[in-house]
């Protein structure tokens, strides 16, 4: 009788871990924006006071700026109306012939081969004012990112990296963010994780921030070395975490504390 | 920082003679401290808007002196009645020659 107890109590222990542990799902998911104080919400919400709204006005004069060695602007391809982009920052990343780009990826790709201009380099503020720009035009839509045979191993080459523990710290992307989401980590709520604003107005930063810019600061707070902006691992986590969010609200250009 | 930057001002375009108006500016700008330092060691020099003024009709209704303690892209709020139809003028001046204006219709009923 006592060992029954003893069993009975460890299986409920082990049944209760599994389900405090597991990663939310579906409806249980929920954007970072629902842990904002109501000023920032509110900040994220106007446009007029969203401090974001200035990289998107400079990505829409660069949108429409002739640039490169063909001279061509965006607009010429894409069109001039601020909705011809709509939806496509919820797709990305994806596979563009063999390489997994992310939105800013693509951008730079397209300055090169149709502008035959020089790459705007990594988290620099054409870069991300042309992203916002894009970005915004999703807002409110689904992100639209599938599993298919074509990106099936990128994903999965991103889950592992969410699961895997790095750093000093020796702490996983999923330890936190899924297993201890809506906990505290030094007096914050911990978020779960969904790349839904990105790229987000961060207060910390005063200005524009990438997904990766982000993501190399989880990686330096667990003292890690935080992969390369622009690189493979980065992009797959993207990857993956875009996956993880599918079927929740673009918000960007978001604010967040 | 350029010359000149983007603003955005958020105020009605009618009032009631004698109502108070509030009014929200809002400037793209750096504001860098002069008190950070790059990762090769070197200052990075001060750049700031160092001064905020509102006039209504040419008469001074508002000014604000910024310093490096304000953060980037600074907000402001006030209010002011609304006395006679007019234009508001926003200027902010800043180091090396930085200076944006942007001018507000208010009409008064």
């Amino acid at each position: 009788m006592h060992n029954l107890a003893r069993f009975s109590w460890l299986w409920s222990t082990a049944l209760f871990a599994i389900c405090a542990w597991a990663d939310p799902v579906g409806s249980a998911r929920q954007s970072s924006y629902a842990l904002m104080s109501p000023e920032n919400r509110a900040m994220q919400d106007d446009p007029s006071q969203n401090p974001a709204t200035f990289w998107v006005l400079d990505g829409e004069s660069l949108w429409q700026t002739a640039s490169g060695k063909r001279q061509i602007a965006c607009a010429t391809c894409h069109g001039t109306e601020a909705t011809s982009m709509k939806g496509v920052a919820a797709s990305f990343p994806k596979f563009v012939g063999s390489a997994l780009l992310n939105l800013s990826d693509q951008i730079n790709v397209c300055r090169q081969t149709r502008q035959e201009g020089e790459p705007y380099a990594p988290e620099s503020k054409p870069l991300l004012a042309l992203t916002s720009y894009i970005g915004q035009q999703s807002k409110g839509l689904p992100i639209a990112i599938e599993r298919t045979p074509v990106n099936a191993l990128a994903l999965e080459a991103g889950r592992t990296l969410f699961y895997e523990r790095l750093g000093q710290l020796n702490l996983s992307c999923a330890q936190c963010h899924a297993e201890r989401s809506g906990q505290k980590l030094g007096g914050n709520p911990i978020p779960q994780g969904h790349p839904t604003a990105y790229p987000l107005y961060r207060l910390e930063w005063q200005s524009v921030g990438s997904l990766q810019r982000r993501l190399r600061n989880c990686m330096t707070g667990v003292r890690a070395e935080p992969f390369a902006l622009g690189s493979k691992e980065l992009v797959e986590l993207e990857l993956f975490l875009m996956w993880r969010a599918r079927g929740m609200l673009m918000e960007t250009p978001g604010v967040r504390p | 920082m350029s010359k000149t930057s983007r603003t955005l001002v958020t105020m009605p375009k009618v009032a009631a003679k004698g109502e108070v108006v509030a009014i929200r500016v809002i400037v793209q700008h750096d504001m860098e401290s002069g008190f950070r330092h790059t990762q090769q060691g070197e200052r990075i020099p001060r750049d700031i808007i160092r001064e905020f003024v509102c006039t209504y009709n040419g008469q001074e209704v508002f000014r604000a002196d910024l310093h490096p303690g304000v953060g980037a892209n600074p907000v402001i709020n006030f209010f002011t009645v609304a006395t006679e139809t007019g234009s508001l003028e926003f200027k902010w001046v800043g180091d090396n020659g930085y200076t944006s204006s942007v001018t507000s219709q208010l009409t008064v009923s």
